[in-house]
């Protein structure tokens, strides 16, 4: 009974990664340390994929507690974030490294 | 030898390679990476059980996001058992893969690798390896982790136990998160033990992260566990400190 019970939890859990379905995309673009656009509207309600451009030299870090995301992007390199589904409201993210420029708000409605 | 054929070979020798049980500064291991960051990390445990001497545990560990997808860390260990003197008692190398990207998946998911060197050669080498899970629902992160865990070339009878941690919490704000942590073991990873030989704890838990300025970032957690078995520690305070630079 264990054996089963542990190879059907990791057969279902691991049997999730398999759903991933094409999401809305939206871009965002770091440059001089800031983004652009700073507000984003995405629709509630529906998982979507940032693209996050960072055209700066020096690394930065997408970070947002109210989206639950922290992710590190090389300087001159892109990198995907998927957030959602959301609720409707404003969720707030920054550029860690460089907090007092790097700001924006994703807005779902 | 490719990443699936390397994890593959991880788990067989882990399945096929004495029962481990959880150290007092355990921790819940999360499935994220983050690239490039280094951190220092320091770990603390310590438990006690009605007729049995106080266990305390600490590691000192230095961690490196390697890659967009692999973070290594390497910690000294020191244990401390009633009044004895601390002594060392491990070096352990972890390793951690991140499976896809936060979000992109019905479940966040993660690997982790653990290979531990016990100063006392008797112990011999530990590894434990096993998949990490994460899935928010709105303001509250769930994590579940299932860990094989083995013993080689050690003096005590080589089985494969399995162990488990997990964690939920309300994610309030930045700087304070709480919730509950369990851990457990069950024993031998096909042939569980009876229930009031495995060891279970849970209890309530705090987190929090304060930014410091650039990449500098100071994060903590904390919990304190109750048995919930009879042969699990009576209680057990545990904590993690991360710099993060």
């Amino acid at each position: 009974m264990p054996v089963r019970f542990v190879v059907v939890a990791c057969a279902l859990l691991g049997a999730t990664a398999a759903l991933a379905a094409g999401e809305p995309e939206f871009a965002i673009t770091i440059r001089d340390h800031q983004f652009t656009p700073a507000e984003i509207t995405v629709p509630a309600g529906v998982k979507v994929k940032l693209v996050v451009d960072n055209q700066d030299t020096g690394p930065e870090e997408f970070d947002s507690h109210a989206l639950n995301r922290e992710k590190v992007i090389a300087g001159k390199t892109k990198a995907t974030i998927f957030i959602g589904p959301l609720a409707p409201g404003r969720y707030p993210f920054i550029g860690e490294f460089n907090a007092t420029t790097a700001r924006g708000e994703v807005v779902a409605q | 030898m490719n990443a699936r054929a390397a994890v593959a070979a991880l788990l067989i020798a882990a399945t096929y390679g004495s029962a481990a049980h959880a150290d007092p500064d355990d921790y819940v291991a999360l499935p994220g990476v983050e690239y490039g960051e280094r951190e220092l990390e320091l770990r603390f445990g310590t438990a006690t059980k009605s007729g049995e001497e106080r266990a305390s545990a600490a590691s000192l560990a230095f961690g490196y996001g390697l890659t967009p997808w692999w973070a290594t860390e390497v910690y000294a260990k020191y244990h401390r058992s009633g009044s004895e003197a601390t002594r060392f008692d491990a070096i352990e190398w972890e390793n951690k893969f991140e499976i896809g990207e936060p979000g992109q998946y019905f479940v966040d998911m993660g690997f982790l690798v653990e290979l531990e060197w016990a100063n006392d050669r008797a112990e011999g080498y530990e590894l434990r390896v096993g998949p990490l899970f994460q899935k928010d629902f709105g303001l509250v992160q769930t994590n579940f982790n299932f860990l094989l865990q083995r013993h080689f070339r050690s003096d005590e009878h080589e089985v494969t136990d399995l162990g488990y941690q997990w964690q939920a919490k309300y994610r309030w704000r930045p700087e304070f998160e709480f919730g509950l942590q369990g851990f457990g073991d069950v024993g031998k990873w096909n042939d569980w033990d009876a229930h009031d030989v495995q060891t279970h704890t849970v209890g309530p838990a705090i987190f929090g992260k304060f930014p410091l300025g650039g990449r500098q970032v100071f994060k903590y957690n904390a919990a304190l566990l109750f048995k919930a078995s009879s042969a699990a520690p009576d209680h057990t305070l545990r904590a993690q400190l991360e710099y993060e630079f």
